[in-house]
């Protein structure tokens, strides 16, 4: 994942010499903050990191941020899209990203989980950084979930296989090697893996030797 | 009764349809249950979603085929209003009505006192609370589901029904439906206009009381359409066919109540809408409490779906939407520019195709003329449509 390539754009760009103030919304607190650090480190301001349904308005309001990055699983999207009326209470609209017009990048961002608003004054071209960092961050989260996910799976399965194994050692008085040998063959004749054997085997042999100890 | 083997191929079988956490996703869960869209040779994929900025764009780049929508949305999206710009069609209607306005109980109590009473009439609470309004005692926040949904229309047009001016007189706000209840209960807003089965659940927690439903602003208002993008429908015509039709037969089913107890079970199901049956029951079966502890009242309409010619997507209706929306972007559309975008979006022919296949009646005209009729009507011989009065502004 080319997550630590060098960024493209300093958001100081001299037409303007304020740096982009950013709001970020995510529930997902390891995977914001991720984005939040790269974000300070090439130079934008995060103003906050928000959950969902945590007064998104009231910080809008409160902090006028020139960008909003949000996750797209965030039911507050529908929320931020409201603020894109002006009104009294609304001076400063906010415009979703993809006024800018590429269509692949907003794609590409949207199957990673992330969508961004920027107020309208400000230039799509000084924002795209920032949803880039978001969106490698995301890409990266998803791809290290994965991972995690499928780690976590061999794990259990490992325990299960060791539950399995010594439920056959006690019922059939058997040593470790015996009981993994059965184990194997019955998976092998079943057309099972060994951790779906396994949990076969646990669910018979424990439940009956819990009803032998009912009184 | 249709003739499957004579329908033109599904171009794509497998379908991705989205919906949300709301009463009136019924049909599209229910032509899953019934095996309609196995009939139709289709494997849809429900999928659920927590906004409809995500369904738009997931129509947008293809992660959806299709979903339930709110009725402006074709609309606002093909404008571009909002957010991201597309073309979405609709060449069906899933249900009419679904809505209500909620006060808080502090609120509710102040409208009784000046006479308002919901059970009786819209234009009585309505009323009371301009009343209370006019007092100045406090600022008021009100939230609906969506800037460019029905919940907006009706709560302006209540609101100006007693005299209220929703821009200046309080503050009307965006939440999601699911966030509504607790912001209620925190105080953090002071009403809201949302569909079902949210205001049952502030109503059955005693922390609101129902003010107004949707029918009593809008008889038998256009709520939820099915949206496709305008190139999706041009690639998958013989899918969108299909789905077109399971939907239709699963919104007959449900046009008979006596089926609405069996799907409001199905529907609290944890891939559905994952809440109690006794939350969605009292708007589906037509047994709606305005208050906690009154006396359910009879409101057989609260959701209609396939009667009244539901389906069709009427474009007086779809104009009726983009005039609201125009009044709320303080725009004004050129007539021949309604015309034509609500031609574009609000595919009459397509129903009529569906319709055809079904040997349904439906009507000959793409307009009605306006909500005039307090009670069942024949706009042609044959095709009975219901009320469609609106409250006064």
């Amino acid at each position: 994942m080319d997550v630590s390539r060098p960024t493209k754009i300093v958001p100081r760009s001299p037409s303007s010499s304020r740096v982009l103030r950013v709001i970020l919304v995510d529930d997902d607190l390891p995977r914001a903050t991720a984005v939040e650090s790269r974000l300070a480190e090439v130079g934008f301001d995060v103003l906050s990191v928000i959950p969902t349904a945590s007064g998104l308005l009231y910080q809008m309001a409160q902090r006028e941020p020139d960008v909003v990055i949000i996750a797209l699983d965030s039911p507050d999207r529908d929320v931020l899209e409201s603020l894109s009326i002006a009104s009294a209470h609304n001076p400063r609209p906010v415009v979703m990203f993809s006024e800018s017009g590429d269509h692949n990048f907003i794609t590409d961002a949207i199957r990673a989980g992330v969508t961004a608003y920027q107020a309208e004054d400000i230039s799509p071209a000084r924002v795209r950084a920032a949803i880039d960092i978001a969106v490698a961050q995301f890409s990266a989260f998803d791809a290290l979930r994965e991972e995690l996910d499928t780690t976590r799976r061999q794990l259990e399965e490992r325990k299960t296989v060791e539950r399995a194994k010594l439920l056959l050692m006690q019922t059939h008085d058997v040593g470790e090697e015996e009981a993994f040998t059965t184990l194997r063959k019955l998976a092998m004749d079943k057309h099972r893996t060994l951790g779906e054997t396994a949990a076969d085997v646990i669910a018979i042999l424990g439940s009956t030797d819990s009803k032998g100890k009912q009184p | 009764m249709s003739d499957i083997s004579k329908l033109p191929p599904a171009e794509k079988p497998q379908v991705r349809l989205g919906f949300l956490r709301l009463t009136d996703s019924a049909p599209l869960v229910m032509a899953e249950e019934l095996g309609f869209y196995a009939k139709y040779g289709l494997d849809v994929l429900l999928q659920r979603e927590v906004s409809w900025a995500n369904v738009r764009d997931k129509l947008v780049t293809g992660d959806l085929d299709a979903a339930q929508l709110l009725a402006p949305l074709p609309l606002a999206t093909s404008l571009g209003v909002g957010g991201m710009r597309a073309e979405l069609i609709t060449g069906l209607a899933l249900s009419l009505n679904g809505n209500a306005i909620t006060l808080g109980q502090p609120l509710a109590a102040e409208i009784k006192a000046r006479g308002g009473d919901a059970q009786k009439s819209a234009a009585s609470t309505a009323k009371a609370f301009g009343q209370y309004i006019g007092e100045g005692k406090r600022e008021i926040t009100l939230a609906t589901a969506h800037s460019f949904s029905c919940h907006t229309l009706l709560l302006r047009r209540w609101l100006r029904a007693g005299g209220i001016d929703p821009e200046r007189d309080l503050h009307i706000i965006v939440l999601p439906p699911e966030q509504m209840v607790d912001s209620l209960a925190r105080g953090i807003i002071d009403g809201f206009c949302v569909g079902e089965p949210w205001n049952s659940i502030a109503v059955q927690y005693g922390i609101g009381a129902v003010q107004a439903t949707g029918y009593q602003i809008w008889n038998n208002g256009v709520e939820k359409v099915l949206g496709v993008t305008e190139s999706w429908h041009q690639h998958h015509p013989g899918t969108h066919l299909r789905l077109r039709l399971a939907l239709m037969e699963a919104c007959s089913w449900l046009a008979d109540h006596n089926n609405r107890e069996h799907t409001a079970t199905i529907l609290s199901d944890k891939r559905y809408l994952d809440l109690p049956e006794d939350k969605l029951r009292p708007s589906l079966c037509g047994q709606f409490c305005f208050a906690k502890g009154e006396t359910a009242a009879e409101l057989p309409h609260f959701h209609v779906f396939g009667r009244f010619q539901a389906g069709f997507p009427w474009r007086s209706d779809g104009e009726l939407l983009l005039r609201e929306i125009g009044d709320l972007l303080g725009r004004t559309f050129a007539k021949e520019d309604t015309r034509s975008l609500v031609q574009r979006c609000f595919r009459t022919d397509l129903y009529r195709e569906a319709a055809r296949h079904l040997a349904l009646p439906c009507p000959n005209q793409d307009y009605k003329p306006p909500g005039e009729h307090s009670r069942v009507w024949e706009i042609e011989p044959g095709i009975e449509l219901g009320p469609d009065a609106m409250l006064a502004r």
